[in-house]
This record gives C-alpha cells, structure tokens and sequence, in this order.
C-alpha cells in the first residue's frame, strides 16, 4: 500500500516535471529551426542567473496558474468544467502500467518500477485510457458552444476512432509475439532474444509509429486544433489553468506514446552488452536500464518534436483516407505476416535472426511498394466528391 | 412478513415512485423528491449488502456499485442525451472498477474499450451531428415511464436480495460462484485467502495469466460462439457498406441527372431564342 503511493506520487512529480520542461524543449527546438534564440532569459527566481532559460517553466506555470479563471457565459458550465478534468485524468491514470525500468534489487524481493505491477491486461489499459482522452476533446468541443471548438471536436472525434484500428493493428502483432499483454512481458522478451520487435516486424512498427502520432495529435496529424483552420480548435474557449490541463495532457499524450514505441518496438530498457536480460540483477544494472529506457523516450520525443516543424499538415480527407486505405489494409498484413511467422517458424526468431530481419523487411518493402502503386490516396479523392459523400 | 422483506417491499416502492417522478415528461417534475427517495431506497438496499471481506474492499464495492447505479439513473434521467451518454460513460467506468474489483482485468479493461471508447463515442458524434441546435421535444420524453420505473428498481432490488441471501447462510456459501469468493481474496491480499479461493475454482481470475487462460476457454470451449459472433459482425459489416455503395449511387444517378438538365438548359433555351 505505502509502495504504491510512494510511486505513484513519485511517478505523477516526475511526470508534470517532465511535461514543463518538454515544452520548453519544444519552444527551443522551434526557435532552433525557425533561426531563433528562444526563451532564453529566466534563470533562478529572484536573481540575475539565467541558465539558459531553465527557469522559464516555472514562470510559465505560475503565469498560468495566477490567470483569471474566466468562463464564458455562452458555455455548457458543467461540461465545460469536466471536459479538461476528464483528458488530465486519462493521460495522468495512463502510467499506472508503464514499465519506467526494470526492477530495483533488495532484501526483501525486487522492487518493480511499474505502479501496477501485478496488472495483467496493461496493453488493452492503456489503450482503454486513449479511449477516455477522447471524451475531454469531443465535450470540450461541443460545451464551448462555439463553431471553431464544434468542428475541432468533431474532426477530432472522427480521427481518434480512425486511427485507433491501426494503433489496435498495430499492438496485435506485439502480442502475438510476446504472448501476453503485459508491457513487461513484452520488454523481456526482446531483452531475451535481443531481437527489438522493429527489427521483426518492421511494417508493424511503421503503421504503430504514424497511428500513435495521429492519437497523441502531433503535427502532421494535429487536425484538431489547427492554428491556421480552427483559431484553436476545441480548447479556443479555454483559458488559465483548465487551458494548461489542455496543453499538460497533449504532452502527455505525446510521452505516453513515446514510451509505447519505445517499449513495444525498441526494446524498451534493453540495449546489446550494456543491461543484461535476466531478473537477478544489481543496481547499477537497474540504473543504467532505466537510464536507457529514458535515453530512447528523450530521442523519440525528439524526433515528434521535429517532425512538427517538418511536415506540413494533412487535409482532413486525406488523413481519413490515410487511415482507412492505407494503414489498415498495412496492419492487417502486418499481423498475417506476423502470424504466420509465430505458427510456421516459432523459433526462428532466437535461430535465425538475420534472415527474420531480412525476411520481413523485404515483405515490408514489398507491401509498401504495392501499397504506393495501388495510390489510394490519388488525386480521384478531391474534396468536393467527399463531402457529396458524407452528406 | 419478516423485517427484512418488509424493507425491501419498501425499498422497492419508494425506489420506483422517485425514478418515476425523476423520468423526463411533460410538464413540470419533483426531481428533487424524486433524487431524494431514489436516494433512500438505493441505501435501504445497500444496508442489506453483507460484509464482503475487509473494510477497504468492502467500502470499494459500495462505492463503486452507487457511482453505477446513480449513473445508470441518471442516464435514463437527463433530458439532455449528451449528458445521458456521459452519465452512461460514468455507469461503464463504474462497471469496469467492479470487474476489476473482483480481478477480472481485462473484462474490466475491454468493457471501457468497447463501450466507453467506441460505442459511446460514435454515438455522441452522432448526437452532436444530428442535432446541435437541440432536439425534439418527443425525444425528451421517456416512454412507459411508470412501468419501467418499476421494472428497473424490482430488479435491483431482487438481484440484491437474491445475492444477499445467499451470502448469508452458511450452507449455501459453498456453492457461491467462485467470483464472489474471489472479491474477499483480491479485496484483502492475503495469500491465506487467496489459496482458499483457489481451491474454490477462483484460480483462472487470480492467476497471473489469466487473459491467456480466458483466451484459450473462449476459443477452445465457446467457438462456436465466437464464430458466429464473428460471421453476426461481419454481415453488418457488409451491410453497411452495400447500405453505403446504394445511397451513393442513388445519389451519383440524381447528381448526373442534375448535371446533364443544367448542361442542357442553356442550349434548350437558345435554340428557343433562335
């Protein structure tokens, strides 16, 4: 009992942490490619110290905190309220199962560095919780009474449930190689064959990638609250804190993901010759995979950061037909592929694992190949013919 | 009569008397009488609900089963249907902490997957969709309210009774379905409990792979289920989309036709002119 809430304590501080000081990454990073400085000047409270900038969260969040609680008076109050409340809780309940190491050693029995331990369905949880995350964008959207905020939640709504298929795709394909739905069944048994699942099943990795962007709403997939279209899509009527819940649940979305691909698909804490495999472990061992866990999050977080200043955005029929056309029919391959491989050559995997990389690849190439001389994403789909369709 | 049938009688009353004046009709409603006598018919019930293991799983189960069962009151209640689906949302995430509760992770998790993440979300679209300028008034409207007032609270309060008593006598408790048995032994943590439901037929719930074992019963034991759950799913499927290619050529016919009428007006009209 006082385990758990010493975790979970610790996990929340760490998290929110994280969440203040990705944002200021973020503002960084834009400012590096945009050929800026960025926010640079905010260093310790109360003195002359700037420290490049590191004190700027902290300023941001007492800013955001001292704002005025406003509420328009157009607004559906009560849905107006939860709306914000709803997506902080998802995304916060979210890292009760995520793994954020391996196992710290003592005398009375390893510690495990997951809240919810004994948890068997982690997978389907978190996936559960992205589910949840929606109901915050669609009633934010339609409690703000608003058109900008309506059409955001709805564009949202539509996106979400699109791309979960693939995301769903996606994780099937795990599962049947690792044979079970716990995230640390799953880093085990990449550690153990020392085969990351992005080797084995390349496709799957390619169609999870995109579906986790398009779920967190990263650029290119950020329909929902276009800047450009939508002024600020469903939270243009948020201001002050329930804004910054808005904004702390996005980037925990984004970690969120982050952490499922790397745990999924990167072999989560297990790096060749540097962190073992096994359970019997010493402490410098669970430090240093926690510190390679946390080393793949930073870079793939990197990566979201610049692919949105990278990419330009989708337009909303092409994002649907993306989803539809291109990554299900992709997942689905994927999975026969995988199937097929975990019931006509088990152990092939620990055997052979070049020609398995190889092999699969190979397959990928050749799906993605096919996939690109299909086209279903051609000029036939303008969007006037899709809105005589919708109607 | 005994006491405690006479409580239930009451319960049962007072319950289906506040769910009626709390159901949407016309004209003006008691709500707050009715809330108030729902209320205390929902506490008379639950005063009946006997110790399930130790205090903490105990006051788990009345927690959660109220947030259920308020929520499923409410969702029938509302006149607004986007708060019923979110009281409805409310009622599944309440459903899922009672499976959890009673260590059956992943119905618990498939529940808000399936439900709450893609039922209920497509529904609320679809409200949201149809009519944002409000709804009819004969949507607003509950139907058969009396009748179905009572209907709902006769089963929650047989189910209750039913439950109860068993749990109550001794003799019967060994024949219990191994769940409930299984809610003392997760709800405490003691592993002396714990084996004690296992040699109940508790073990496939608390093992550690038991969404393993549950996917081997489903396509071992009820195949045959699942397969034509799977062809039920697959014809809908087809339906909706030959449902869809008609509509759409249906329309493409009209919208050609239109075209072709537009392209010849002006001819028409010239060779008038002319």
């Amino acid at each position: 009992m006082l385990e758990a809430l010493i975790k979970i304590v610790v996990v929340i501080g760490a998290i929110m942490t994280a969440v203040a000081y990705f944002v200021l990454l973020e503002r960084k990073i834009a400012a590096w490619v945009q050929d800026r400085k960025g926010p640079n000047r905010v260093g310790l409270p109360l003195t002359k110290v700037r420290l490049f900038g590191l004190g700027q969260p902290l300023a941001d969040g007492v800013k955001m905190m001292l704002k005025e609680e406003y509420i328009p008076g157009h607004v559906d109050k009560a849905l107006y309220v939860l709306a914000p409340i709803s997506i902080l809780a998802a995304a916060l309940a979210t890292f009760a199962v995520i793994p954020f190491g391996s196992v710290w050693p003592t005398d009375g029995g390893p510690i495990e560095f997951v809240v919810a331990p004994g948890f068997d369905a982690g997978l389907i949880y978190v996936f559960a919780l992205s589910g949840i995350a929606v109901y915050g964008v669609i009633l934010g959207g339609w409690a703000s009474n608003n058109k900008y905020s309506f059409l955001g939640g709805l564009r949202s709504s539509a996106q979400l449930i699109a791309y979960e298929i693939p995301l769903s795709l996606g994780i099937l394909g795990i599962v049947l190689t690792a044979g079970s739905l716990k995230l640390d069944a799953v880093i085990t048994q990449q550690a153990e064959t020392g085969m990351w699942n992005a080797f084995v099943q390349p496709l799957g990795f390619i169609v999870f990638l995109v579906a986790a962007t398009a779920e967190a709403g990263r650029m290119p997939f950020d329909l929902p609250e276009a800047e450009q279209e939508l002024i600020g899509g469903f939270h243009t009527e948020y201001s002050g804190m329930k804004l910054t819940m808005y904004a702390a649940a996005e980037f925990m979305h984004m970690i969120t993901a982050s952490f499922l691909i790397v745990i999924l698909f990167l072999g989560g804490w297990h790096f060749w010759g540097l962190t073992g495999s096994g359970d019997q472990i010493t402490w410098v061992t669970a430090l240093i995979r926690v510190g390679v866990l946390c080393g793949k999050i930073f870079l793939v977080i990197l990566g979201f950061m610049l692919v949105r200043w990278t990419l330009p955005r989708f337009r909303f029929d092409q994002l649907m037909a993306l989803a539809w056309k291109v990554m299900l029919p992709l997942g689905m391959v994927n999975l026969v592929l995988v199937a097929a491989m975990v019931e006509y050559f088990p152990g092939a995997i620990v055997d052979r694992p070049l020609i398995v990389f190889l092999g699969m690849s190979g397959l990928t190439l050749v799906s993605l190949v096919s996939m690109a001389i299909l086209a279903p994403l051609g000029s036939k789909q303008q969007p006037s013919t899709l809105d005589a369709e919708m109607t | 009569m005994s006491s405690e049938s006479l409580l239930y009688a009451a319960a049962t009353v007072l319950g289906a008397v506040g769910m009626w004046l709390l159901l949407p009709r016309p004209g003006e409603r008691l709500r707050w009488g009715g809330a108030a006598m729902s209320v205390v018919a929902l506490g008379l019930i639950l005063s009946q609900i006997s110790p399930l293991g130790d205090m903490l799983s105990q006051s788990m189960f009345v927690v959660l089963g109220s947030v259920t069962v308020i929520a499923a009151a409410a969702a029938v209640t509302f006149r607004n249907p986007v708060y019923c689906a979110i009281w409805f949302a409310m009622m599944l995430l309440g459903t899922a902490g009672l499976f959890l509760l009673q260590g059956a992770h992943f119905l618990g998790v498939a529940t808000i997957v399936v439900y709450a993440g893609a039922i209920l979300v497509t529904l609320l679209f679809v409200l949201m969709l149809a009519n944002p300028r409000g709804n009819a008034p004969y949507d607003r409207l509950s139907w058969e309210g009396p009748l179905s007032a009572t209907a709902g609270i006769v089963l929650v309060g047989m189910l209750t009774m039913t439950l109860s008593s068993v749990l109550k006598s001794p003799t019967l408790a060994d024949d219990l379905p191994s769940a409930l048995l299984t809610a003392q032994a997760v709800g405490s943590g003691n592993s002396d409990t714990e084996q004690a439901a296992a040699r109940n037929g508790g073990q496939d719930i608390l093992s550690e792979h038991h969404s393993a074992s549950l996917g081997g019963r489903m396509f071992s034991a009820h195949l045959v289920s699942i397969e034509v759950a799977g062809v039920l799913l697959f014809a809908a499927l087809v339906g909706a989309v030959a449902i869809i290619a008609h509509s759409r050529s249906v329309r493409s016919d009209k919208q050609t036709l239109a075209g072709k009428q537009a392209m010849q007006t002006p001819s028409t009209n010239g060779r008038a002119g002319a």
